[in-house]
């Protein structure tokens, strides 16, 4: 383990640091080269398309900036969701890069954000004998309406402030809740 | 604001260079098509792509745009309550085009210099009001920010990316979902008083 920052570690951080005064699009390789210091041959090596770029720069924003808080019951999803907006409310220009990446066609053997398997681990606990079709549709929708995206979505689109998307996000996991056998033991707020 | 999806009037030119453009990005991705090529497929100078799009980000927009409403052009939904059907056919639309779709989806989610990300908003928020006429305004939002959410190519991505499901899968991921929303205001719904619905003969 080295700790001293590697090359590919220093471009990110440095496009983090130009994200804080353009927009990723306007962020030119040549630019990140004159930021870290190195040669834009460099750059290509370590990010050969900027959707790789925008890819790994969304991966080292969410570890240093959106850091998910664990959860283990649905009350604990809740509130990590609600912290996780507020943080992106905080640093939007991140957030929409967070957003944007999540949208890209996937440039690496993407895994599945560590949320997804989260959500999926917090069903197994909270409704043990759901069925395998609603569980897959739970955790997906739960999914979907804790991501950037819905967060960007109503930011941009419907001009709401981080209460009011945390709000939003509490009506739809009501709505999914609402849906499962009353056997699940739900941990309601 | 009459389709769900208005997009302003193209020229002939235009729609080919935003078709060139549509049929490039499935051949060889978004990233790499340079103007050249692209006025190449539309049979038309360089120039004349730069004169209509001055940067690739006025293209991307323009491009998403036009696919958003030929493409992946929805039926118009009557009802509230029609939505998760529109929902359902949209996600089998978005699988058969898989590239055009993550284009698509990556223009709504550039922020301020992006696609507008909720496209289908007025047209819910009209059903909605006429249907059921009752709810809060906070409840209101919650139900079209919901629907409009999963009403878009964003859905198909998470669902097949996160998930790994597949085609039939999306689509009755995302109509179940649409329809959970629906649970909430199903029993809110306002008689209907334009004759319509009520066989009075």
């Amino acid at each position: 383990m080295e700790e001293p920052v590697d090359t590919a570690t220093a471009i990110l951080a440095s496009a983090a640091v130009l994200l804080r005064e353009r927009t990723f699009d306007d962020i030119s390789y040549r630019a990140l080269a004159d930021e870290v210091g190195i040669s834009e041959r460099t750059i290509y090596r370590q990010y050969p398309t900027r959707p790789h770029l925008l890819a790994a720069l969304s991966n080292w924003i969410e570890q240093t900036c959106f850091p998910l808080p664990p959860f283990v019951t649905v009350s604990d999803f809740r509130a990590a969701v609600h912290e996780r907006f507020r943080a992106f409310d905080a640093s939007p220009a991140y957030a929409h890069v967070g957003a944007r990446a999540s949208a890209i066609s996937p440039t690496l053997d993407t895994e599945p954000a560590y949320i997804t398997r989260a959500i999926e681990a917090m069903l197994d606990v909270a409704a043990p004998t759901l069925n395998r079709r609603d569980r897959r549709r739970v955790a997906a929708s739960l999914r979907y309406f804790s991501s950037a995206m819905f967060w960007a979505r109503l930011r941009t689109g419907f001009d709401l402030d981080a209460a009011e998307i945390c709000d939003a996000f509490d009506h739809a996991v009501d709505s999914v809740l609402a849906k499962l056998p009353s056997s699940a033991t739900w941990a309601r707020p | 604001m009459g389709a769900a999806v208005t997009v302003p009037e193209l020229s002939g030119t235009q729609e080919a260079i935003l078709a060139a453009f549509a049929e490039l990005i499935e051949e060889v991705g978004s990233d790499d098509v340079s103007y050249r090529v692209i006025a190449r497929r539309a049979g038309i100078a360089e120039r004349t792509v730069f004169r209509n799009y001055p940067t690739r980000v006025d293209l991307l927009l323009a491009t998403a745009a036009w696919i958003e409403a030929t493409l992946f052009a929805r039926e118009e939904s009557h009802s509230i309550f029609d939505v998760p059907l529109a929902i359902r056919d949209a996600m089998q639309r978005y699988d058969a085009r898989p590239e055009l779709a993550h284009v698509v989806a990556e223009t709504a989610m550039r922020g301020v210099s992006g696609a507008a990300p909720s496209p289908s908003r007025a047209q819910l928020e009209r059903l909605l009001d006429a249907e059921v006429p009752s709810l809060d305004a906070a409840q209101r939002r919650a139900v079209i920010a919901a629907l409009s959410h999963l009403d878009s190519v964003g859905t198909w991505v998470t669902f097949r990316r996160e998930f790994g499901m597949d085609r039939r899968d999306i689509a009755d991921a995302a109509a179940w979902a649409a329809e959970a929303v629906l649970d909430s205001i199903r029993d809110r719904v306002a008689p209907q008083r334009d004759g319509l619905a009520s066989g009075n003969g």
